[in-house]
């Protein structure tokens, strides 16, 4: 994901970079060019209109010098003496010589004398009756200027007419003189102003114009006469109007001018520009411009990438930078820390970083690792530690060791010597442990609380498990004994278990449960370390469904209440029962306790059974108190009850529920129970005390708890553990222990009961120990609680009188 | 420099002759142009009806070129009254007439010319110059020797006329040939006689 961020960022920026330049050149050009496409535009038809314009000054002006230039020779003729001579004397034959010799000299093709009335006197030509009209209009004109010009149409031919009179010295006549307007004037005209000229004629309103003569080639002379005649008549009686023309795909703009109209009779000259002729230079600039622009983008293009690369490549780099963080990599360092810019500071603070996090990483590793107490590693490394020495040794053809490590009773010393001394302990562990590993690369580590593991690593497959035996065999010896701490000497001996790869197990985690499994093996045998056996193993994957078929039992009815009786000693007669649960298991049978109570424990599932238990002694109690039995049905609590702070409600509703009395109930509790958290199982134990439930201790003598304690709890039983009963006939000390046990819980007030009482020696002894109560094989194995009442009655007929003689009986119950 | 008669000058010898012949009375003319204006150089003649009045040529009548001008511009002569033409340019002049009354030619000279022009016809003869084109002059011819020119005020007045029949006409330079109005016919008493003539010129 932050890698397609960084592309997006680079892509993104890059291209806004790019496209920002690019985009801004091309809106400056774009302007421009517009601009001075504009202004070109407007220079061109300025152009164009000023070339009209000079055009149409030209063609005047050159009409004009044409004008006077017919009129000088006119003038020259006018004033020549023999011809002034000739025109006196009238001699018409000489006159008429005279005017054609003249004009021939100046190239006029009109040449004529006037009388002083405008009257034609003489001419060079014959007919030149059409001229009549026009002379008269020149007359008129000529009076007040002394001479005259005019353009006009004679035969379809425009004429520049002069008229100046003849002085000798007044004015004795009038010469008048004519010349065709014709190409090569209008060459002249068009090699002066670059305009083209066309000369359109009509010789009468009605006529149509026509083309008499036109720079422009002769092909296009049709379209030429039509358009101009359409521009003309659209320009009508204006001088000077501006058209456009279109010949052979050239456009022109154009500009008629009406040079002489007399009684219809018209002569216009059609000046034209060719648009494209006048824009074609200017076409050059703007394909000047159009280069310069792709040069300049081009230019922009490369800059902009360029800038963009300069900006974005250091962005790429913290992204890379951030992207190796992310994967963990805290060790490459930043490039580009040099630049002195922005990117250098963020770089240089991006590198910061990367080391300061680099060392929390180290810290948090340390750890994550690493046990703080005894700063061994930790269950994470040590696992880390066998998966890559597995992987090590499966590529070399060598084995791996794992032995797992529990001090014993270490939760008893915490408990009673306190957590500091607990700590101290541990730490000193874990010197002796590392003291018993001799070899480099193996490994010693806390898992947590106390336990403790080694690997071995690398061995040789034919002396792995030998080997692995004997460091776990001086471990264990390294432990067996009495450690002394800060004056006090506490007795020290650890459980251990041995897996091996690839004997027991394919990895490192299966290793480590099958070594873990050989620990608890160890730890219920006792007997030194124990290699992982399969039997173990099936054990414990029994118990992990064992939770699921526990629950399914109770629901189910496959649980089972037994009854194993308490006899009092003195009269033999059964006061009581201890209530023990039996699982009726569908597949496996009738499981006995070991089985599935020390999970239950392990679970707190055992507050179900305590509870089910207690309900079932409920209900028994009630049966047999309805049928004449006064018995005391003790129920075992183990350390998960006593915690229960609604434990004593729970039983209080029971007792409502089945309407039993308390009185009537004994709750035994372990000393080991009472001692995980004391003051919790007295507040409990205060508070059954208090509801009227008598309390016992049960398996007394295999703790921690002093007399002195106990006196403190509202206990008014002590059950002596069956290991002191057992053999108290043949083992004095065991007998002496009984004995003053019995005596001290007397001395409390304390009803005492022994457990174990597999023959009647003991019961004898036990007797005459003056002991209460007694519990054992010999009277009677735990038994279901249907049968007991038949057992109840056997007993009392075989042996309730023959075992008490002389204290007597209270009473012989009777049972069903 | 030497003394050159005007031809007022002698106009007044004229008047003066011919004032003791007998009682004569004068006539003076108003001559006005087409606007009614005071018109002046303008020529009024008394032709009589009857036998022409015997006219003598003058003499010493010189039409000078003075810095390309012909001086005077107009000069009244009778019939038959030889005319010089002193150049006092350094230039030489053409002198030259193309008009009816006088048709003549003085190419090229400097100097005077050792020739006098006689004018030996009525009429008006205008004068060029071929190599000045701008140089012109008039001398108009009488047949009568009862003329006089108009002053600036437009009055002319001719004296010594003796009572008859005449024909009164007036002459300007700026007359277009052909458009002279008809002579006024005029009785002369022994009084003075007041006159006006239109002419259709504009003036100058």
């Amino acid at each position: 994901m932050k890698v397609q961020g960084a592309l997006r960022l680079r892509a993104s920026l890059s291209a806004r970079i790019v496209l920002l330049f690019l985009g801004l050149l091309l809106v400056v050009q774009g302007l421009s060019f517009m601009a001075i496409r504009a202004g070109i535009d407007h220079n061109a038809r300025a152009a164009i209109a000023d070339e009209l314009a000079v055009g149409e000054r030209v063609l005047t002006r050159v009409l004009a010098q044409n004008a006077q230039r017919l009129t000088e020779g006119a003038t020259l003729l006018a004033a020549d003496y023999g011809f002034r001579a000739a025109v006196n004397s009238n001699d018409a034959a000489t006159i008429g010589s005279v005017l054609a010799n003249h004009g021939e000299r100046i190239g006029a093709s009109v040449t004529a004398l006037l009388d002083p009335e405008f009257k034609l006197r003489a001419a060079a030509q014959p007919d030149l009756q059409e001229l009549l009209p026009v002379t008269r209009r020149l007359a008129a004109r000529v009076l007040a200027s002394r001479h005259a010009s005019e353009i006009v149409v004679i035969g379809d031919r425009p004429f520049q007419l002069v008229m100046v009179p003849m002085r000798a010295p007044v004015v004795v006549g009038w010469v008048l003189m004519g010349f065709p307007i014709d190409q090569r004037l209008l060459d002249d005209m068009h090699a002066l102003s670059s305009v083209q000229v066309s000369l359109q004629v009509r010789s009468d309103a009605l006529s149509p114009w026509h083309t008499a003569v036109s720079t422009l080639p002769l092909a296009t002379r049709e379209t030429l006469e039509k358009q101009a005649a359409l521009a003309l008549d659209r320009a009508g009686a204006a001088s000077s109007a501006a058209t456009s023309v279109s010949l052979a795909d050239n456009e022109y703009s154009g500009r008629c001018v009406l040079l002489a109209e007399h009684d219809g009779a018209a002569v216009s000259a059609l000046l034209l520009r060719s648009v494209d002729d006048a824009v074609a230079p200017y076409r050059q600039l703007q394909l000047a411009l159009a280069g310069l622009t792709l040069l300049g983008v081009l230019g922009f293009g490369i800059g902009s990438v360029l800038t963009a690369r300069h900006v974005t490549t250091p962005l790429r780099r913290l992204a890379a930078a951030a992207e190796r963080l992310r994967g963990g990599d805290y060790d490459t360092p930043l490039r580009g820390l040099g630049r002195g810019d922005e990117f250098g500071e963020l770089a240089q603070a991006f590198e910061r970083m990367r080391v300061s996090i680099g060392e929390q990483q180290q810290e948090i590793l340390d750890l994550a690792y690493r046990d703080p107490l005894t700063g061994l590693p930790n269950r994470l490394q040590f696992r880390n530690a066998v998966r890559d020495a597995i992987a090590a040794a499966e590529a070399a053809g060598r084995t791996v060791s794992v032995i797992m490590l529990d001090l014993d009773r270490f939760k008893h010393v915490n408990d009673v010597l306190g957590y500091r001394f607990g700590d101290l302990l541990l730490r000193r562990v874990a010197e002796r442990l590392t003291l018993q590993v001799l070899r480099g690369n193996d490994l010693v580590a806390r898992l947590g609380g106390d336990e403790f593991a080694v690997l071995l690593a690398d061995l040789d497959p034919e002396t792995d498990l030998s080997l692995t035996l004997s460091v776990a065999q001086r471990i264990g010896q390294a432990f067996d004994g009495a450690l002394t701490l800060e004056d006090q000497t506490v007795d020290t001996s650890a459980s251990l278990g041995v897996a091996n790869w690839p004997l027991h197990a394919g990895d490192a985690d299966v290793l480590l449960s099958r070594a873990e499994v050989a620990m608890y093996g160890a730890k219920r045998r006792t007997t030194g370390p124990m290699v992982y056996d399969a039997a173990l193993d099936a054990a414990s994957s029994q118990t992990l469904s064992l939770l699921t078929e526990l629950r399914h039992a109770v629901d189910h009815d496959e649980l089972r209440l037994y009854l194993q009786p308490k006899l009092a000693l003195g009269s033999a007669r059964v006061v009581g029962a201890e209530a023990l649960v039996r699982w009726q298991h569908p597949r496996r049978g009738l499981l006995p306790p070991m089985e599935f109570i020390p999970f239950a424990e392990q679970t707190g599932f055992i507050r179900v059974l305590t509870l089910w238990v207690f309900d079932q002694a409920a209900q028994l109690w009630k049966r047999q108190h309805e049928s004449g039995q006064r018995l005391t049905l003790s129920v075992n609590l183990s350390t998960r009850d006593l915690l229960d702070l609604e434990l004593p409600q729970k039983f209080e509703a029971l007792l409502i529920r089945h309407a039993v009395p308390a009185e009537a109930f004994c709750l035994e509790i372990t000393e080991s129970a009472i001692m995980d958290d004391p003051q919790r199982a007295q507040a409990t134990l205060d508070r059954l005390s208090g509801l009227g439930f008598r309390l016992s201790i049960d398996d007394f003598g295999t703790g921690y708890s002093s007399l002195a304690y106990l006196k403190r709890l509202p206990v008014d039983e002590l059950k002596i553990d069956k290991s002191f009963v057992l053999s108290m006939e043949k083992d004095l000390d065991d007998a002496r222990i009984v004995r003053s046990t019995i005596d001290l819980a007397h001395g409390l007030g304390l009803t005492v009961v022994a457990e174990g009482v597999e023959n009647a020696q003991v019961w004898d002894l036990l007797r005459e120990l003056s002991c209460d109560e007694a519990q054992g094989y010999h009277m009677g194995k735990p038994m279901p609680a249907a049968e007991f009442s038949r057992w109840a009655t056997g007993w009392t007929t075989r042996h309730a009188m023959s075992l008490t003689p002389g204290k007597g009986l209270d009473i012989a119950i009777t049972l069903h | 420099m030497r003394s050159v008669p005007t031809p007022l000058a002698a106009l007044a010898v004229t008047l003066a002759l011919a004032a003791p012949a007998s009682r004569a009375a004068g006539v003076v003319a108003t001559v006005t142009d087409a606007a009614g204006r005071p018109l002046a150089d303008a020529v009024v003649m008394l032709e009589p009806t009857g036998a022409k009045l015997p006219v003598k040529p003058l003499a010493g009548v010189e039409i000078a070129q003075r810095s390309r001008a012909f001086q005077p511009a107009l000069t009244v002569v009778t019939v038959g009254t030889p005319v010089s033409f002193p150049n006092f340019d350094t230039v030489r002049h053409h002198v030259y007439s193309f008009s009816p009354a006088k048709t003549f030619e003085l190419k090229l000279y400097a100097g005077v010319p050792s020739t006098p022009v006689v004018f030996d016809k009525p009429g008006a003869a205008v004068l060029g110059c071929n190599i000045h084109d701008r140089m012109s002059a008039w001398v108009l011819v009488v047949d009568t020797p009862h003329y006089a020119r108009s002053g600036t005020d437009g009055r002319a007045r001719i004296d010594g006329v003796s009572p008859g029949s005449y024909r009164l006409r007036a002459w300007h330079a700026g007359l277009v040939p052909g458009q002279e109005p008809a002579p006024q016919p005029l009785t002369v008493g022994t009084a003075d006689l007041d006159s006006r003539v239109a002419l259709p010129v504009s003036a100058p």
